[in-house]
C-alpha cells in the first residue's frame, strides 16, 4: 500500500525537513479556518500547564518569593546576583562539557552503529534491540544500578578490577574521574535511542544514489562521505537537536549517581535549581537561573540549525 | 491501524476520561460526625520505619474517635511538595518536612506551622522532659514549633575481630587512643582494611565529633564561622593528615557507602546511629557498641540529629493533632519506640526504665543523649552553610588541599551566609 | 514510502583476496559489537540477579554475577510494603490512557502544522518546541497550584489531563507528515474530503510507523515518570509503580535487594511491551522518514 507513495519527482525533491511540499505553500495563507481547531486540544493543554506555569515561574524570577510567604518585587536582582554566583559559571561550565561530550560522542557512534546494523538480519535485528533496551529503562533505575555497580564494596566493577588484579578505581568520588563517569553512564543509555533515529534516516536515502556512485567506481568510504552524509543531513539534525534539548537539561541521573558531587564537580544547571529551590527554599532565584537555561537552550538550537543550514524553516 | 479500531480507541479514551472523571479516588480529611482522620506525612523510610507505623497503630487503637494515616514518602518528594501543599491548604496535617530541623525556621517565618501546647497533662507535650538540646533547636521566639521525631546519637561501632587481630583489648577510650587505633588498624595502606569509615557528603555527619574531640567547632552562637580558630585548624590537620597519609579512611564516601564499608567487614570502626545495628547484623559482622571516645579536655560528646514533627497551621483538627504529639512522646510510647527501633527515648525521665537498661543498643545510645550536640543548632541557612562551606571543606581538605587556605574560604562563605559582621 | 529502499543493493561477489579483508572487517566489526552488547546487557543481568541476592552475598561476592543462593526476600519486601497491584493498575491506566490521548491529539495537531498554511503557524509550531526547554521542576509549583484549584489534585484527571499531549511527539508526527506527498490531499480534496476525512481516512492510515513510534517512546516516558505522580497523587494508593517503588530508596540503604527487586519489576512490563512489539518499533521507526 505504501508503493504508492513512490511519486514520480519525489527523488528530486529536495525539500528540506523543516518545510512543508511545495503546493501547499502556493496556497493563500489565511487567518482563520475551521481546521484550526484540531489544534485546540493540544494547546489548551499545553497552555494551560506547561506554558502558563512557565510563565508563572518567570514572573516568580523578579520576585523574592518563599512559598507560603510574602512575596516582593526585587527587579532584576535575582539576575545580577546570578551572574555573580560561581556556583552558577560551575554548574553552566560542568553542564556544556556534559552537553557536548555527551551528543557528540552519541551522534558519531550512534551513527556508525546505525551504518553497522542496517541490514535487515536476524542479527542485526537483535543486537539493534539490545542496544536500545537502556533507552526504555527509567533514568532513576539507570543512576542506581550503575551507583551499585561502581560502588566500591557491592560493585560488579570493583569485584572484577580487583579479581585481575587491577587497583580500585574511585569512579564517583573522584573530582576528577566522577563527571566523566556519569557522561559515561549518560552516553550508554541514550546510544541505542541515537542510533535508532540516525537509522530512520538512513533508510531514508534512496538506493539509486548509491548504486549510481558505486558504477562511478565509489568505495564505501567514499560512499558514506558523499552520499550517506548529505542523505542523512535532516535526521543529524533532528536528533542532534533533541539530544542536546534534553542534555541540556540533565538531572536525575546527576542527582542519584552524585546529587552534584564531589565538591560540585559534576553539579549541573538542573541539579544548581533544584538545589535552590527545594533545599534552600528560594523560588525566585532558582526561577532565574532556569530562565538563563532557557535562553542558552534556545540559543544553542538556534545555532545548530544554523550549522545545519535551514534558514527557511517554514 | 485501521479506522475501525481507531475509533474503538478514541471511544475508550472518552469513556475512560468521562467514567475517571466521574470517580475520583482521593482521600482528603473529610470530617465526619464521629471521627477525625488526620494525614501526616514523614520521610522515614529507612529501617526505623515500623517504629513508627507502630506508634501510629497504638495510637490509632486507644483513641477511637481519631485516625492517623501516614504517608511515608522520600523527603526530596516532601521537600518539593509540602511548602505548596500547605500553602493552598491541601497538605496533611502533621508533616515531617525535613531530616534537617533548621528548615522548621522557614516554615515559622511562612506561618505555616503551629505552635505546640507544651505542659504537663495528657495532652499536652511535656516538653520540660525531652531531650533539653532538642527542644531548644526546635523553639522559636519562646515558643514550641516541632517535636523531634526522633533524636539519634552517634556511637562507635567497632569490629571486634579486627581488634582482636590487631592486639588491642578496648575500643578507645580517649581521642588519643583514637586516633592511635584508627592507623593501627588500617592494614596495607587500606588496600586490606581500613581504620575508621569516614563519611563526608549524603550523610548524618562525623566530621563534626572529631572536631569537637579536638577542641574546635563549626559555627560559634552568634553566627560566626570557628573554622579557622587555632584549635579547629589544628584538629581538622590532625585528622585530614590521617586520612591522607595514613589512609584510615577512604576519601568522600556518602554515608551509604561508609554504612556498607563497615557492613563488608572492610572497616574497624564506625561512627554511626542506632538504625545501623539491625544492617550490621544481617552482614554477619562480630561488632560491638562504645561510647564516643572523651575529647582532649576529658569531656563526652557526641553527635545528635533530629528530625522535626510539626503541625500544619491550617489544619482543620488541632486538637488533635496535640493530642498525636503528646501522645509520641509520652513515656510508654517512646519506651516501645525505643525497644524497636533502637533509637534512644525522647524523655531524659527514663534513664531508670528496666526495659531499656536490658536493651544494651538503647543503653549505649540513650547514655549520651546528654552529651549530644547537635550539627550547626538554630542556624537558618543550615542546609546551604551544609552544602557550600562544610562539605566542600571536607571534601578538599581531605584530597589535598591546605587546611589554612580551605579554613578561611569556608569561613568566608559561611559568615556572608550568615550574616556575620 | 517504499519498502524498496529496504533492502541492501545485491552484492557482487568477491575476488579471494577482498573476501579475506571482508571477512576479517566483518569480524573485528561483530568484536566491537559483541562488547557493546555485553556492556548494554551486563548492568541488566547484575539488576536482575542482585535482587534474588542478599546483603551478605552482595558484600562477600561483588565480582560474581550472579547469586550464591537465591533469596526471595527483596520481592516479598515489595510485595508486602507496597499496594503492589493497585500500583500496578495505576501505572496501566496513567500510561495507557494518556498514550493513546496524546496519539490523537498530537496527531491532530500535527496536521495542522504539516499541512495547514496559516499565519502565526511558524509561531505556533516553535511554541510547542519551546516548551521542550524547561526542566519539569521549574513549573512543578505552579502547576500543583492549578490541579489544587482545579480540584484535580489526587485524582486520575489530574494525573492523565496535563499529560495528554506531548511536545515530542507532536515534532515527530509533524516531521513524519511533512514528507506525505501533498498531491495526495489535493486528490482527496477533488472528491470533496473535508479536513478531518483527510486526517483520518488519507493521513492517518499511511502514518503507522510514526504512530507506533509516538506511541512506544510516550508509553514509556509516562511509565518510567516518577516526579508527576508523586508531586499530584498524595495518598499512596494513587501512585504509579515506579513513583510508588522510590519508598525504598534513601540516604541510608539498608537492603539492596528489595530496591532491584522494584527496579526489576518497573522494568518488566515495558520490557515485555517492547520486545512484543520491537518488530513494529524498530521498522517502523526505520521508515518513519525523519528526513
Amino acid at each position: 500500500m505504501t508503493v504508492t507513495h513512490r511519486v514520480p519527482g519525489r527523488a528530486a525533491r529536495t525539500g528540506t525537513p523543516l518545510t512543508s511540499g511545495g503546493a501547499a505553500a502556493r496556497r493563500p495563507r489565511r487567518r482563520w479556518q475551521p481546521v484550526l481547531l484540531f489544534m485546540v486540544p493540544s494547546f489548551l493543554i499545553l497552555g494551560a500547564f506547561v506554558i502558563y506555569p512557565i510563565i508563572q515561574s518567570f514572573i516568580f524570577s523578579f520576585q523574592n518569593v518563599t512559598i507560603g510567604g510574602p512575596t516582593s518585587w526585587v527587579g532584576i536582582d535575582n539576575y545580577v546576583t546570578l551572574f555573580k554566583d560561581s556556583q552558577f559559571w560551575n554548574a553552566l561550565g560542568i553542564t556544556l562539557e556534559f552537553t557536548v561530550a555527551s551528543v557528540a560522542v552519541l551522534v558519531v557512534v550512534g551513527f556508525i552503529l546505525a551504518l553497522l546494523l542496517q541490514g535487515e538480519s536476524l542479527a542485526n535485528r537483535i543486537v539493534r534491540s539490545i542496544f536500545f533496551f537502556p533507552t526504555i529503562v527509567s533514568l532513576v533505575t539507570i543512576g542506581l544500578v550503575w551507583k551499585f555497580l561502581l560502588d566500591p564494596n557491592i560493585g560488579f566493577v570493583g569485584g572484577l578490577f580487583d579479581l585481575l588484579g587491577i587497583p580500585p578505581v574511585s569512579w564517583l568520588t573522584s573530582t576528577s574521574l566522577a563527571l566523566p563517569t556519569v557522561i559515561f553512564v549518560n552516553i550508554w543509555k541514550n546510544l541505542g535511542f541515537a542510533m535508532i533515529l540516525l537509522l530512520a534516516g538512513l533508510k531514508g536515502v534512496p538506493q539509486e544514489r548509491y548504486e549510481a556512485a558505486r558504477i562511478d567506481g565509489a568505495r564505501t568510504l567514499q560512499l558514506v562521505r558523499y552520499i550517506t552524509i548529505p542523505g542523512v543531513r535532516p535526521t543529524l539534525l533532528f536528533t542532534t537537536l533533541i539530544l542536546t534539548i534534553q542534555t541540556l537539561q540533565v538531572f536525575d541521573l546527576v542527582f542519584v549517581m552524585t546529587d552534584g558531587g564531589p565538591i560540585f564537580s559534576t553539579d549541573t544547571l538542573v541539579n544548581l535549581i533544584y538545589r535552590d529551590a527545594f533545599t534552600n527554599y528560594q523560588t525566585g532565584y532558582a526561577s532565574a537561573i532556569s530562565f538563563v537555561l532557557f535562553v542558552i537552550i534556545v540559543v544553542i538550537s538556534a545555532l545548530q540549525l544554523r550549522f545545519f543550514r535551514y534558514n527557511d524553516v517554514d | 491501524m485501521n479506522k475501525r479500531k481507531l475509533v474503538a480507541a478514541i471511544a475508550v479514551v472518552g469513556a475512560a476520561a468521562l467514567a475517571l472523571t466521574a470517580c475520583s479516588s482521593g482521600s482528603s480529611s473529610t470530617p465526619s460526625a464521629s471521627k477525625v482522620t488526620l494525614t501526616m506525612w514523614t520521610g522515614f523510610t529507612g529501617g526505623d520505619r515500623p517504629g513508627y507505623a507502630q506508634i501510629v497503630k497504638d495510637f490509632n487503637a486507644s483513641h477511637p474517635d481519631i485516625k492517623v494515616v501516614q504517608t511515608v514518602e522520600s523527603w526530596d518528594t516532601i521537600q518539593q511538595k509540602l511548602p505548596t501543599a500547605w500553602l493552598t491548604g491541601s497538605g496533611p496535617d502533621i508533616a515531617a518536612p525535613s531530616s534537617d530541623p533548621n528548615v522548621i525556621a522557614n516554615y515559622v517565618k511562612t506561618n505555616s506551622v503551629l505552635p505546640i501546647v507544651t505542659g504537663s497533662g495528657a495532652s499536652k507535650v511535656n516538653s520540660a522532659q525531652l531531650a533539653p538540646a532538642a527542644v531548644k533547636e526546635l523553639t522559636y521566639k519562646g515558643k514550641l514549633y516541632a517535636i523531634p521525631a526522633n533524636f539519634a546519637s552517634l556511637s562507635l561501632y567497632y569490629n571486634k575481630k579486627m581488634f582482636a587481630a590487631a592486639g588491642i583489648a578496648n575500643p578507645p577510650k580517649t581521642v588519643a587512643e583514637f586516633e592511635a587505633d584508627a592507623g593501627k588498624l588500617t592494614l596495607n595502606g587500606g588496600a586490606t582494611q581500613y581504620g575508621l569509615s569516614l563519611a563526608d557528603n549524603q550523610t548524618i555527619q562525623m566530621w563534626p565529633i572529631l572536631q569537637w574531640l579536638t577542641g574546635g567547632d563549626i559555627v560559634k552562637s552568634n553566627g560566626c564561622s570557628d573554622l579557622s580558630s587555632a584549635a579547629s585548624v589544628a584538629g581538622l590537620t590532625t585528622w585530614a593528615n590521617l586520612v591522607q597519609n595514613e589512609h584510615i579512611s577512604p576519601v568522600g564516601q556518602t554515608g551509604a557507602q561508609a554504612d556498607s564499608l563497615f557492613a563488608a567487614g572492610k572497616a574497624a570502626m564506625e561512627m554511626n546511629g542506632p538504625w545501623a545495628a539491625p544492617t550490621y547484623k544481617a552482614a554477619n559482622v562480630d561488632f560491638g557498641i562504645a561510647t564516643i571516645p572523651l575529647a582532649a579536655d576529658g569531656s563526652k560528646v557526641t553527635l545528635g540529629s533530629i528530625a522535626p514533627l510539626a503541625i500544619s497551621a491550617k489544619t482543620k483538627y488541632p486538637k488533635q493533632a496535640q493530642e498525636f504529639l503528646a501522645y509520641y512522646t509520652a513515656k510508654s510510647t517512646q519506651e516501645k519506640f525505643s525497644l524497636t527501633t533502637g533509637f534512644p527515648p525522647l524523655r531524659t525521665d527514663m534513664t531508670n526504665d528496666s526495659a531499656l537498661k536490658s536493651d544494651p543498643t538503647v543503653q549505649i545510645f540513650t547514655s549520651q543523649v546528654g552529651d549530644a550536640k547537635l550539627y550547626l543548632p538554630q542556624l537558618t541557612n543550615a542546609t546551604q552553610v551544609d552544602a557550600n562551606a562544610y562539605v566542600p571543606l571536607i571534601g578538599k581538605i581531605t584530597r589535598g588541599t591546605s587546611v589554612a587556605s580551605a579554613t578561611a574560604a569556608a569561613t568566608s562563605t559561611i559568615n556572608s551566609l550568615t550574616g556575620c559582621k | 514510502m517504499s519498502t524498496e529502499s529496504l533492502r541492501t543493493a545485491p552484492r557482487r561477489p568477491l575476488a579471494p583476496a577482498r573476501r579475506g579483508f571482508a571477512a576479517l572487517r566483518s569480524s573485528s566489526k561483530w568484536i566491537f559489537l559483541g562488547i557493546g552488547v555485553l556492556a548494554a546487557l551486563i548492568p541488566f543481568v547484575w539488576m536482575i540477579s542482585g535482587s534474588f541476592r542478599s546483603e551478605a552475598d552482595l558484600f562477600k561476592n561483588p565480582a560474581s554475577l550472579f547469586p550464591t543462593s537465591v533469596t526471595l526476600h527483596g520481592y516479598i519486601g515489595v510485595w508486602q510494603q507496597l499496594p503492589f497491584l493497585r500500583l500496578l493498575a495505576n501505572s496501566f491506566i496513567f500510561a495507557g490512557v494518556t498514550t493513546v490521548a496524546t496519539l490523537l491529539f498530537d496527531s491532530m495537531c500535527a496536521y495542522v502544522l504539516s499541512r495547514v498554511p496559516f499565519r502565526g503557524r511558524s509561531i505556533a509550531f516553535w511554541l510547542v518546541i519551546a516548551t521542550l526547554m524547561v526542566p519539569f521542576q521549574v513549573t512543578l509549583i505552579p502547576v500543583f497550584i492549578e490541579l489544587f484549584h482545579l480540584g484535580w489534585l489526587n485524582t486520575y484527571q489530574g494525573l492523565i489531563i496535563p499529560r495528554a499531549t506531548s511536545a515530542f511527539g507532536i515534532f515527530l508526527f509533524r516531521q513524519f507528515f511533512i514528507s506525505i506527498p501533498p498531491e495526495l490531499d489535493e486528490a482527496a480534496r477533488i472528491d470533496g474530503a473535508s479536513h478531518w476525512r483527510i486526517y483520518w481516512q488519507v493521513i492517518l492510515p499511511l502514518s503507522r510507523p510514526a504512530i507506533a513510534t509516538v506511541a512506544i517512546l510516550n508509553f514509556m516516558n509516562l511509565w518510567n515518570d516518577l516526579l508527576w505522580p508523586l508531586v499530584v497523587t498524595t495518598s499512596p494508593d494513587m501512585l504509579t509503580l515506579p513513583a510508588g517503588l522510590t519508598l525504598f530508596g534513601g540516604q541510608h540503604i539498608t537492603d539492596h535487594a528489595i530496591l532491584l527487586a522494584g527496579a526489576t519489576i518497573s522494568l518488566l512490563p515495558i520490557a515485555i511491551g517492547f520486545f512484543l512489539a520491537q518488530k513494529y518499533f524498530v521498522a517502523g521507526v526505520a521508515t518513519t522518514g525523519l528526513k
